[in-house]
């Protein structure tokens, strides 16, 4: 249903944001993924698809070190952002993750009110001055998430009260709060329900006039509609990379194929 | 499926059975799961009474011991004991020891008497002056002398009676027991009775036996539990102090700080370990650490609060690692997803919700603290402590002793009027345990209250 629109989607020429070249994760002995090279564009949505287990989380978690929490995983390879490169001993993984912000599988507030939530990133990265400006940066990211309309009267009740949905709009509020350059999605609609999907999908599209948006799916349909660029990943290789369109329609690899036809994954 | 369909294997033979009859492998299952609800009730059922008859039989012997006998009658200072100059000097009237006093009130209680016209035949003074406790004397001798003004006036007096008496009053003395009893004679029960019609002897509630110190085993009825509960709550806060901080951190630490290796196993093994150790092997470790090799005074409540401490951290750093265990993966990443540093994940999202469960842990620590009487002898708690503590900070390093230690301590004694003290003090430590735990549920509850 969506054949047309992959077909007619136009793909500005973006500088890239993020290149990633022989990059290789080990979990203790598992070789996760194996030298991936990927090139991620500024101000475009890339999608990374590929059945369970391919490491497309994995790589998505390098992009902005929430590895690191793992004590047993090691990366190595290069990881540039703007040409600076990320696992540099110099970097400072919490600064890093102000600059690339990241929305989990499962909605995940803070049980604390809808304002904290979306307030808190700012207010550790030292953004605001003062409590108007705060007050600004919340509702500008509410919005953006567009979710205010649903919870301008009720910005002091606790976040967890919210629908699935909500959460995760909520979720995408508090990451975009702190202006990151690159936002990062994990599987962020895979425990919404369709209307909520679509609505977060919408979502995603916006953003892309401002920040580079990644987004891990299981969901070929969403790869296809919200993504201008596909990434494939297979056994912990990237087995093929390019604009979605092509992706979909006239894939170069033979696995590609099978994958998006639905033989294997 | 469809191949064992399609070779027409025959269906086993108790699918065809009907539904409204139980199959026997169906009754089996039922009887056992109702020998097994049973078993858990008969279980529930026996330790509720348990519990029941330990409190019944604590509270029968106890309550008693917070109504005390005691003697009211008016009181004749006279100066020509009490102060033989005659000057109101403060230091000259501490010459008069106890033996003056105990002139003047058995001086005083034999007027009264002969005043009512009680009097039972064939007793000396001597005898009707032994009703009035030996502790009496101190007591008046006390008052005078923090105001020796009065020396010269008739006061009402209220004084304990002896043990004895008190028993009397309480049933646990009876004329039988009398006669074969050298402290009390069955005319001095019978002198109780009169007094009693006549209102000078009455039982009244005891506020001394919460505040007064430790006595003798010659004087039951002035035995109070007021520096054990002071020391139980010196060693309390010092507890407090000492363990939920260090606690607290070291949880905090291994939890989500300590890289996962060799050592950090090993500690958490030892962990565990510690708090599997009886409670009196810590207070050898105490006895040679703390006072042998540290120099401490003995029954200080600062040593006993250090053993308690010891004893306690195992327990809160249990509790606390497991609080903080329980809060769920996805905050921290949440934190740590919008560039929270560690510890402002841990401090800011991590920590509060892990609150209630360290709290509840915190206080059950401290109330096992407080119940615990081993580790507090073997550091001399278990000492005769007639004198407060001084107020904190140097309070701490006085001998005192602790609840515990006193139901043990006046367990031992010879005189049953100690056995009912012991039970009253039981009752005092229960109270502050269910106190504690009363508190652990509602400051739980405080904190889940907020999402």
């Amino acid at each position: 249903m969506n054949d047309m629109r992959i077909v007619e989607r136009t793909v500005d020429t973006q500088k890239n944001k993020i290149s990633a070249r022989n990059v290789q994760v080990y979990y203790g002995a598992n070789h996760a993924i194996k030298d991936l090279n990927v090139d991620i564009l500024d101000k475009t949505v890339t999608a990374f698809i590929g059945p369970s287990g391919c490491g497309k989380s994995t790589f998505l978690r390098c992009l902005n070190r929430m590895n690191d929490t793992i004590p047993i995983c090691k990366v190595t390879g290069e990881i540039k952002l703007d040409g600076e490169d990320i696992y540099d001993p110099r970097v400072d993984p919490v600064q890093l993750r102000a600059k690339v912000g990241m929305v989990f599988q499962k909605p995940n507030p803070f049980p604390k009110s809808i304002y904290d939530n979306v307030a808190y990133g700012p207010k550790i990265h030292g953004l605001i001055r003062n409590k108007a400006e705060l007050d600004e940066i919340v509702e500008k990211s509410i919005r953006k998430a567009a979710l205010w309309n649903e919870v301008k009267d009720r910005l002091q009740s606790p976040g967890t009260g919210l629908s699935g949905g909500q959460q995760q709009r909520l979720c995408i509020a508090r990451a975009i709060a702190t202006s990151p350059e690159v936002l990062l999605m994990d599987e962020p609609c895979s425990a919404l329900d369709p209307i909520a999907t679509a609505q977060v999908e919408e979502l995603i599209d916006e953003l892309r006039s401002q920040f580079s948006v990644v987004i891990v799916t299981h969901s070929m349909q969403q790869a296809a509609r919200v993504s201008q660029r596909t990434a494939f990943f297979h056994l912990g290789t990237l087995v093929e990379t390019g604009e979605t369109g092509q992706i979909f329609t006239n894939p170069k690899d033979p696995r590609t194929e099978a994958y998006i036809t639905g033989r294997i994954g | 499926m469809t191949d064992a369909t399609a070779g027409g294997l025959s269906v086993p033979a108790h699918s065809k059975s009907s539904l409204l009859q139980q199959t026997k492998l169906m009754q089996q299952r039922n009887a056992a799961e109702t020998r097994f609800k049973a078993y858990g009730i008969a279980a529930i059922v026996l330790s509720l009474a348990t519990l029941g008859f330990m409190l019944v039989s604590i509270l029968s012997d106890g309550v008693s011991s917070f109504f005390q006998a005691k003697l009211s009658f008016p009181v004749e200072l006279t100066a020509q004991t009490l102060d033989p100059k005659g000057n109101r000097a403060r230091e000259e009237m501490t010459k008069i020891t106890t033996l003056g006093y105990n002139k003047v009130l058995a001086a005083a209680f034999e007027k009264e008497l002969a005043a009512r016209g009680i009097a039972v035949e064939g007793q000396s003074a001597k005898d009707v002056a032994e009703v009035i406790s030996k502790d009496a004397a101190g007591d008046l001798r006390a008052m005078v002398l923090a105001n020796p003004a009065v020396v010269g006036t008739t006061i009402d007096a209220t004084v304990l009676a002896t043990g004895r008496i008190d028993g009397y009053l309480k049933g646990r003395v009876t004329m039988e027991t009398a006669e074969r009893d050298s402290n009390v004679t069955p005319e001095q029960l019978q002198l109780a009775d009169q007094l009693r019609a006549a209102g000078i002897l009455e039982s009244v509630f005891n506020w001394d036996f919460l505040t007064s110190p430790d006595a003798s085993d010659q004087r039951p009825e002035a035995a109070g539990l007021g520096v054990a509960i002071l020391g139980s709550a010196y060693m309390m806060l010092l507890v407090l102090i000492t363990c939920v901080p260090v606690g607290v951190a070291a949880s905090i630490y291994l939890e989500e700080f300590a890289p996962k290796n060799f050592w950090t196993d090993a500690i958490e093994v030892n962990i565990s370990n510690l708090a599997a150790v009886p409670s009196i092997v810590f207070g050898i470790l105490g006895l040679a650490i703390f006072i042998n090799f540290a120099g401490m005074p003995n029954s200080s409540t600062l040593v006993g609060a250090l053993v308690l401490s010891l004893m306690t951290l195992p327990t809160i750093i249990i509790a606390t690692r497991s609080a903080i265990k329980a809060v769920p993966p996805s905050i921290r990443d949440a934190a740590l997803g919008v560039g929270a540093s560690k510890m402002q994940s841990v401090f800011h999202h991590v920590l509060p919700l892990a609150m209630p469960g360290i709290l509840t842990g915190t206080i059950l620590g401290l109330a096992s603290a407080l119940g615990e009487t081993a580790p507090l002898l073997l550091i001399g708690m278990v000492a005769f402590v007639d004198n407060y503590p001084s107020a904190p900070m140097e309070g701490f390093l006085d001998p005192a002793t602790a609840l515990p230690v006193q139901v043990y301590g006046w367990a031992q004694r010879a005189d049953p009027a100690f056995i009912e003290r012991s039970s009253g003090a039981i009752i005092v430590l229960l109270i502050f345990l269910v106190v504690m735990n009363v508190l652990a549920i509602l400051l739980r509850r405080r904190f889940e209250r907020r999402w």
